[in-house]
């Protein structure tokens, strides 16, 4: 556990008493796509080999998938043909990976409890694989969804993308790690900082959420959430259950549990410049190609890249001259016409950054609001105000 | 040439030589001068980092004024009466020089009054000559002024180091005194406003905050041990708080600053494997024991001390040294300081504590636990007929190539006999030193942070990093001063983006102090580890004769040749007359 983390989760189910044996059927391609689900949650190299494992129990009709580090926990359910009710653990690689290479027909898991080994039989294959009792595995919390909201899916995971990549991954500094994320009736803002930048989302909620919160949610749970949430139209439901430190995310067959950071988060609106002094507007395609060309040669060396703001004359339109180089490849230079309101100005970003922020623009045109070389750049998409990105600029000494 | 008798003033003045050599010596003498007097608060003002100007008040009992010339005569001391007071010596001082020897090198001005004379004397001395005793007013206690400080030594003069230097040795030591005398009211002042101030509480944790700053100051272990007529106390920094060289480790014996590289020694070795090589702990430790078992006669500026039984002390500061770091859990905690400087809120022991879930954080301590097993298997015996090349800095001789075996080592004759080369670490050293060249001169590149960092400093640090604000930005550091001992960091350089700025700020105050070129091992660091993962051939990979010839050249031509840029061997020389021997040709056993 980190420190300035909450303490860790909270023991609410006890898993039910020993059950003799589990028998179960279920398809090879099901099975494999819910380990898929899970299978991030495993920690890879732990001492308590529990953890390397991947929960598989009979849960009213259903198998589930459960896997946790301790500090995120995934749980899936999984259609099955449930014969015999049961539980073990499974060692998380060898199930993956066998069950990757089954024949996509019906597999059938049988468990022997006195030896803790499950049995997997498909087509002509049958291997027993050495599982562990599932009364060591860490129980996971059951959250009361009674006063949950509804978030969709698709905006959702937007959002997340559009500012979970700002966090810092900086272990020394854990409130930095995670994604601050506010809501108050309708109003959904998301933001995450990681010292040299900062992301900031605002967002509509189709329903308003019951109670005002706020909470410091690892970056990295979601990701994970992003990444397991299917497209479409689907809602995700959130709760924060109380006094636990932990937030709870349920889709429609999956549920994700996470620590929260402990912590106040920095007053990020303070950080935003409330005036610009020339505003940029570019393509944000051919700002996001300019910038990947540069970072080619920036990368060498500490991923500086110049930009040359030139504001329009009476004669020649606005331009943004990129240029990056590298004591060891060379340089690179790119030219890209933009309609500049205000003064030209040379300032340096790192081009890293900036790159990445382009990637989850989703505008056509994008605009880059600068006062001076010492002070922040905002990016914001042109034509909506629900997104803003400000960068620290860099210094060439 | 004839032989004569010196003249009483060259006399001095050769004496002087040995008492006080620096500013801070001067301050050492007049400190502990007033301290033996007895004061409860003393006031130190410098100026010019002493060359100009420094003063020494104190309330204590000050000199009757019958006695004030006789103060200033060499071997003149009220400590000391006969010479069996020497083996039991409890004051600091007793000499009897120090006054002498600091007046015969500067302008000094004495004034005193004791508490129950209604008017206290001054007298001047200018190059060890005594003016005469003026009755003047003055509050109780003694006032020493010292002025032009080796005006009349120009070659002293001359060695002294830059105001910088040695305003951090006057800051060192009137620190180093405030601690050892919590219960006596310090004050320095270095211009106008005071850098260090002390309320005379006797709270020596607050003295530490002074000196090492609130977060460190917070986190030293306290340490206390009593033996029969052996008492150790003081403050020794946790395993996970380290410097890069012994100078914050402080011995005060009795309450006199020594320098004792037994002391010191047994200190480290309560570290043993507890620190990483190369990183020593901060301490501060006072030991207090019978004065007749110590000799502190040793040199004049009794920094030197010498035990009768020196190996019960090393084993006593050891054991107690030791037994108060496993006392405390040595588990580096980590770093929670917000990016904003408003550290956030910590919980502290959550309240509702599951032992299911609780498990994880026992396991990562014992993962933590500091001990590396393989620390003294470094320097395990090498081969005894194969010699590795391990002078840095020695060419390489001209070889011939003969080709490579295992597809990893390349087979080279020299004039002198058979050499194996590493092609990986050779190819590292060639290209390391290639990349290295690329950097010299040249700016470091910086990235602003979001919002600025407060740092604070102690002061030494802080006059240091005060002069150095120009250079530090030239190393990418955008550094203004926010208050006594505060300072902001606006920007800081991309090589240390990554890390927490504190600690970058505080490992680049670690360079100056070690007058090191600042960031250089960490640049050194950055290129060596992407050397050797990304560019320089592996071992395993083979390479036509082309190619080796030509790392045979470039390895000649690097400066330092014969170690890869971690320290490895780059290659390993087989003397001929070791061959002739191994096959029995001459000298066979």
């Amino acid at each position: 556990m980190k420190a300035g983390r909450h303490p860790p989760m909270r023991i609410d189910t006890i898993i039910d008493e020993r059950i003799e044996a589990m028998k179960v059927t279920v398809l090879q391609e099901t099975l494999a796509h819910g380990l898929s689900i899970v299978s991030r949650a495993v920690s890879p190299r732990s001492t308590l080999p529990v953890l390397s494992n991947v929960l598989v129990a009979t849960d009213e009709g259903r198998l589930r998938l459960s896997a946790t580090n301790l500090e995120l926990g995934i749980t899936c359910w999984i259609g099955a043909k449930i014969e015999e009710e049961g539980s073990t653990t499974v060692p998380a690689r060898t199930f993956v990976d066998l069950v990757g290479t089954l024949p996509a027909e019906q597999v059938s898991l049988n468990l022997n409890t006195t030896t803790q080994s499950l049995n997997v039989r498909a087509g002509a294959s049958n291997t027993d694989i050495k599982c562990i009792d599932s009364q060591e595995f860490p129980p996971m919390p059951v959250p009361e969804m009674d006063s949950a909201f509804q978030i969709n899916v698709a905006d959702f995971k937007e959002i997340i993308q559009q500012v979970a990549f700002a966090a810092s991954t900086d272990e020394a500094r854990p409130v930095l790690m995670g994604v601050l994320m506010n809501v108050e009736g309708d109003k959904l803002t998301m933001a995450a900082a990681d010292g040299f930048r900062l992301s900031v989302r605002h967002a509509t909620l189709s329903t308003s959420a019951p109670q005002a919160l706020s909470a410091i949610i690892p970056a990295r749970a979601l990701n994970e959430l992003a990444r397991i949430t299917a497209e479409g139209g689907e809602m995700i439901s959130m709760v924060l259950p109380k006094g636990r430190g932990q937030v709870v995310f349920r889709v429609k067959d999956a549920e994700l549990v996470s620590q929260l950071i402990d912590g106040v988060f920095p007053d990020y609106q303070q950080i935003i410049p409330r005036a610009y002094k020339s505003r940029t507007i570019l393509s944000t395609q051919s700002l996001l190609k300019a910038c990947k060309q540069a970072e080619i040669f920036a990368r060498e060396g500490s991923n500086v890249a110049r930009f040359n703001i030139k504001s329009s004359g009476d004669l020649e339109p606005g331009s943004v001259e990129i240029s990056a180089q590298s004591e060891e490849t060379g340089s690179n230079e790119t030219i890209v016409s933009a309609t500049i309101d205000g003064v030209g100005l040379l300032i340096a970003f790192n081009v890293r950054f900036l790159r990445e922020v382009l990637e989850v623009v989703r505008s056509p045109n994008v605009a880059l609001e600068t006062s001076a070389a010492n002070s922040p750049g905002v990016i914001r998409p042109v034509g909506s105000d629900d997104f803003l990105h400000v960068i620290m600029p860099m210094h060439l000494g | 040439m004839s032989i004569h008798i010196l003249s009483p003033e060259i006399a001095s003045q050769i004496a002087a030589g040995e008492v006080v050599e620096r500013p801070a010596s001067v301050i050492k003498e007049l400190l502990e001068n007033a301290l033996d007097a007895g004061a409860h608060s003393i006031s130190i003002s410098v100026l010019e980092a002493g060359r100009r100007l420094m003063e020494v008040v104190d309330d204590g009992c000050g000199i009757p004024v019958d006695q004030l010339e006789l103060a200033l005569a060499r071997h003149a001391t009220s400590k000391l009466n006969q010479v069996s007071d020497l083996y039991s010596i409890s004051t600091l001082g007793f000499r009897g020089e120090a006054l002498a020897s600091i007046g015969s090198v500067s302008r000094l001005t004495i004034i005193s009054r004791t508490s129950d004379s209604d008017v206290g004397a001054r007298l001047q001395v200018e190059a060890g000559i005594s003016g005469s005793v003026d009755v003047v007013s003055a509050p109780p206690g003694t006032l020493v002024r010292v002025q032009d400080l080796f005006y009349n030594v120009p070659a002293r003069l001359k060695f002294l180091k830059t105001d910088t230097t040695e305003r951090r040795a006057v800051d060192t030591l009137v620190t180093r005194y405030a601690l050892a005398y919590p219960h006596v009211r310090f004050k320095l002042s270095e211009g106008k406003a005071p850098s260090l101030q002390t309320s005379g509480d006797g709270d020596q944790r607050a003295i530490l905050a002074a000196l090492y700053g609130v977060e460190v100051s917070r986190q030293m272990l306290e340490v206390l041990a009593e033996e029969e007529g052996l008492k150790l106390k003081g403050f020794i920094s946790p395993t996970s708080i380290t410097r890069s060289n012994r100078r914050e480790i402080t011995f005060f014996i009795n309450g006199r600053w020594v320098q004792d590289t037994s002391l010191t020694t047994a200190l480290n070795n309560a570290y043993h494997t507890l620190l990483m090589v190369a990183r020593y702990p901060m301490a501060a430790l006072f030991l207090e024991i019978d004065p007749a078992e110590v000799d502190v006669n040793v040199h004049p500026a009794k920094a030197e001390v010498r035990f009768r039984n020196q190996d019960r002390i090393f084993s006593f500061v050891q054991r107690a040294a030791r037994r108060a770091l496993l006392a405390y859990a040595p588990i580096p905690p980590i770093s929670t300081q917000g990016l904003w400087g408003s550290s956030a809120p910590q919980g502290g022991v959550p309240e509702q504590f599951d032992p299911a879930w609780n498990f994880s954080q026992e396991l990562s301590e014992q993962n933590e636990s500091p001990f590396s097993p393989y620390s003294h298997l470094s320097s395990a015996g090498t081969g005894s007929s194969l010699v590795p090349v391990s002078l840095p800095g020695a060419e390489v001789p001209l070889l011939r190539l003969v080709g490579q075996i295992g597809s990893t080592y390349l087979v080279a004759e020299g004039p002198d006999g058979l050499y194996l080369i590493d092609q990986h670490a050779a190819h590292e050293r060639v290209l390391f030193e290639k990349l290295m060249s690329q950097h010299e001169n040249k700016n470091i590149p910086s990235q602003t942070l979001l919002s600025p960092i407060s740092v604070q400093l102690p002061p030494a640090q802080a006059s240091l990093i005060q002069d150095q604000l120009p250079i530090l930005a030239h190393f990418g550091f955008h550094v203004e001063p926010f208050g006594p001992g505060i300072f902001q960091v606006r920007a800081m350089p991309v090589l240390f983006a990554h890390a927490d700025p504190v600690a970058a700020l505080r490992a680049l105050v670690e360079d100056f102090e070690e007058d090191e070129r600042p960031l250089q091992s960490e640049i050194e660091a950055r290129l060596a580890g992407r050397v050797c993962k990304r560019l320089a051939v592996k071992a395993g990979q083979v390479l036509s004769p082309e190619e080796q010839r030509s790392l045979l050249n470039d390895l000649e031509a690097c400066n330092s040749p014969r170690t890869c840029p971690h320290g490895r061997p780059t290659m390993i020389h087989l003397p001929v007359d070791v061959l002739e021997r191994q096959f029995g040709r001459k000298g066979a056993r």
